[in-house]
């Protein structure tokens, strides 16, 4: 494809989003909300955590960081825009659970530490852990794909991305 | 241009189902729309930047249309907000 799209003056760029945490892959359709199984925010893929350190996916800035601590958006030097949202309706926890590392407007690199969450805790109180990692500008991208394997360490790429350059 | 204000009810404010929503919604439009609260404002078609305004339980919003299609958006956004917010 690649090649066949050089010849006509077009390039492609090929963008990975790493895995912020540790944990067991899985596609968005396994998350039992249905705005993150429906993509209305995006498409993207989930992990379920077995750490409770959660590292920047990407190269970027930190868009948004919620007062609450159970969700942050970065924008990645490569302009896409990643929404990492620990757990399900866990704003209802209100920040009970979650220490954040990082300020919004810092600009990070992949693998530095963002959030810190007790997830035993967050279990406790039954709620579900399972971690969206979602494209927010998912409309500006040609190709969104998950990566295969299952189980994931921050090394790992989670999901790979065209983007089609005119 | 359009205009109408809105205070949010919904316990947990303008969190991420809410907002996805709101983007699709002002999707369906080609007006510009923003959302404005606390001094900041924000594209309603822009997801991380609606996110970004943190509006909370009791904030007033202020949505702002303006294009060919506004009274249609207008009618369509304020039904939303009193439906989802």
């Amino acid at each position: 494809m690649g090649l066949f799209d050089n010849f006509f003056g077009k390039k492609e760029e090929r963008i990975q989003i790493f895995a912020p945490v540790e944990g067991k892959l899985v596609p968005l359709s396994e998350v039992s909300d249905p705005t993150f199984a429906e993509e209305i925010l995006g498409q993207g893929a989930a992990v379920i955590p077995t750490s409770n350190q959660f590292f920047s996916p990407v190269d970027g800035t930190l868009t948004t960081v919620f007062p609450t601590g159970h969700a942050v958006a970065l924008t990645s030097s490569t302009g896409v825009e990643v929404l990492l949202h620990v757990g399900l309706d866990t704003v209802k926890l209100n920040g009970k659970h979650f220490t954040v590392h990082v300020e919004e407007g810092q600009q990070v690199k992949k693998g530095d530490l963002l959030l810190e969450a007790d997830l035993e805790q967050i279990k406790a109180e039954g709620f579900d852990i399972i971690t969206p990692v979602i494209i927010c500008n998912t409309e500006e991208f040609s190709e969104i794909g998950m990566a295969r394997g299952s189980k994931v360490t921050v090394e790992d790429a989670i999901l790979n991305i065209i983007k089609r350059k005119e | 241009m359009k205009e109408f204000s809105y205070v949010i009810k919904d316990p947990v404010g303008l969190h991420a189902r809410p907002a996805g929503l709101l983007v699709k919604k002002a999707g369906e439009f080609t007006s510009s729309i923003t959302v404005e609260s606390g001094g900041k404002s924000a594209e309603a078609k822009k997801l991380i930047k609606l996110m970004g305004l943190g509006i909370k339980q009791g904030a007033e919003v202020v949505c702002r249309i303006e294009g060919e299609d506004e009274d249609a958006a207008h009618e369509a956004l304020a039904k939303f907000f009193e439906e989802n917010l």
